[in-house]
């Protein structure tokens, strides 16, 4: 049984129902995704912006139900599922997005941050939790004493680690990474990727690593799936194939790559 | 001087902010030539100064919270002697800004060719009739598509790339000497930053522009710049020809800068594929 399996899935987009007499029109974001991601196995799913990336990332962690087509977490049908099961579900799926800011309360300290999803599922007496949160922000590079810290005190690379060690607190089988790193300058993306790497070493955790950037995706992905216009467009079980893909829009992106050396460039304007 | 007279040259720029515990230092003593028709590179993690730098160039910064001290000189002449109200005539005209954030950029309230011609009509004397013809020829050139419709949209109605293209248009049509580029791919995905890197590099050669480009990224900065100018902790600590500083980085954190990319691992059959 794989962790996670889309099967078939398709969504649509500006279809609500009207109180208006007026026909809306919809627009398809996904058609016909099929995807299966192993256990310990990282995913890179690329694609330029409106591929239906972060559509698809919300399907898979059940915010948003698929017109058509199933997502099996475990064997298990996220929409379909029992309350009971949602909430393990829950616990063993997690989610880091892009912007940090926006996923964390800012008058909330970093303690009752990390702390919340211990709170929900965990029952620990009040210096175990601390001793966990301690041991957690230690773990994605901070210090324990940043605890008492609300977001407005972190940079953005910082307060990223706290989505992470909010994340991983319940150890959990898989996390959909959405543009985790997308926005932050490439010292720390480095330094997050190979947070991630080791973590993923250390607990076999699943990514679905979500991102535009083929250098990212590359460095983290075992395999990597490409989207485009709600489809997917290739799929390189060993992340290698990407570079001879045939695909126009794969080419494309490869093409997109900015070179590591000035040597390299493909802007000649001199 | 003669020909070889700095687009932009500036010496020991301070910048420092007021707090309750005195002034802290931003910038210090940093120092910058920006030749005619080249591009500067200004590389730097997040945090090192180098867009209070570009706000201090550009003298957007509160005087009543910060204090810019130091030389700035366009073309000879020294701008930190202006009043605002020659500034602003600078500004837009003489030297380009391009923002990172192209959807912060503009204003939503407004149709994209109501901003452009109030642009253009703040710095020169065209009726509205040439200056919306003005906006569509230089649209045109940025290979943004149908034009005319594009005036009549909104913001929002427009995809970031689009919308960068559509601020480089912008800073461009008065043809200004200087191009101050702020992270302007960051917002952007991977072809849309290559199309927008390819657009600047084409004002370059077109139009003789001398563009001043700040990024994190080091791809960025080996795609297009000539020279490069390494920041940390609000100094510049490595100025060098970008050849040079990829080869052979002087700095200890110069090479730690180049070593932090993520590399691709690629044979040489699958580099000439990829390049």
């Amino acid at each position: 049984m794989s962790l996670l399996e889309v099967k078939d899935v398709t969504h649509t987009y500006g279809s609500a129902r009207s109180f208006l007499p007026i026909r809306r029109k919809e627009t398809q974001v996904l058609s016909n995704v099929s995807l299966t991601v192993e256990q310990g196995m990282c995913m890179g799913l690329i694609g330029t912006s409106g591929a239906g990336k972060s559509t698809l990332g919300k399907v898979i962690l059940g915010l948003e139900k698929p017109k058509k087509g199933q997502v099996l977490f475990q064997g298990e049908d996220l929409y379909t599922m029992t309350a009971a099961a949602r909430r393990k579900m829950r616990r063993d799926l997690q989610v880091v997005f892009q912007d940090s800011y926006s996923s964390v309360n800012p008058r909330l300290t970093a303690e009752q941050i990390i702390g919340e999803p211990l709170d929900n599922y965990e029952k620990l007496s009040v210096s175990e939790q601390k001793r966990t949160v301690a041991q957690l922000l230690e773990m994605v590079g901070l210090h324990a004493e940043d605890m008492k810290k609300r977001p407005g005190q972190f940079s953005g690379g910082q307060l990223q680690r706290i989505s992470i060690a909010r994340s991983i607190a319940l150890k959990p089988k898989m996390i959909v990474l959405d543009e985790s790193v997308s926005s932050l300058d490439m010292v720390t993306q480095t330094n997050i990727l190979h947070l991630l790497q080791e973590l993923k070493n250390e607990y076999s955790l699943s990514y679905l690593f979500i991102t535009h950037d083929i250098r990212a995706a590359y460095f983290i992905s075992d395999a990597m799936i490409v989207m485009e216009n709600g489809r997917i467009v290739e799929t390189c079980y060993d992340k290698n194939d990407i570079f001879t893909s045939e695909q126009p829009k794969v080419k494309e992106l490869v093409a997109s790559i900015l070179p590591e050396h000035p040597k390299d460039r493909t802007i000649t304007g001199r | 001087m003669g020909h070889q007279q700095n687009a932009l040259h500036v010496k020991d720029l301070n910048v420092a902010v007021k707090t309750p515990k005195g002034m802290l230092p931003l910038v210090q003593n940093l120092h910058l030539e920006l030749k005619p028709g080249k591009i500067l590179g200004l590389a730097g993690e997040s945090g090192s100064g180098k867009t209070v730098t570009c706000m201090a160039l550009l003298q957007l910064l509160n005087p009543k919270t910060m204090s810019v001290k130091g030389s700035i000189q366009l073309h000879g002449r020294e701008l930190t002697d202006l009043n605002q109200k020659k500034m602003r005539s600078v500004l837009g005209r003489d030297i380009g800004f391009i923002m990172q954030n192209p959807m912060n950029a503009f204003t939503p309230v407004y149709t994209i060719g109501n901003q452009f011609v109030e642009t253009i009509r703040s710095h020169t004397v065209l009726t509205k009739k040439q200056a919306v013809d003005l906006a569509i020829t230089s649209m045109e050139k940025m290979n943004l598509p149908e034009p005319s419709k594009l005036m009549k949209k909104y913001p929002f109605q427009l995809s970031g790339g689009m919308l960068q293209r559509v601020m480089i248009a912008i800073s461009m049509c008065l043809r200004p000497s200087v191009v101050i580029a702020d992270e302007p791919t960051t917002a952007l995905d991977v072809t849309n930053q290559l199309q927008v890197l390819r657009e600047l590099d084409r004002l370059r050669t077109e139009c003789g522009t001398s563009i001043l480009l700040i990024s994190h990224d080091l791809g960025v900065i080996s795609e297009l710049a000539d020279d490069v100018a390494v920041m940390r902790n609000g100094r510049i600590i490595e100025t060098a020809d970008v050849f040079q500083l990829f080869d052979h980085p002087k700095q200890e954190y110069t090479k730690q800068l180049l070593q932090a990319r993520p590399a691709l691992l690629l044979n040489d059959q699958l580099k000439r594929r990829v390049i």
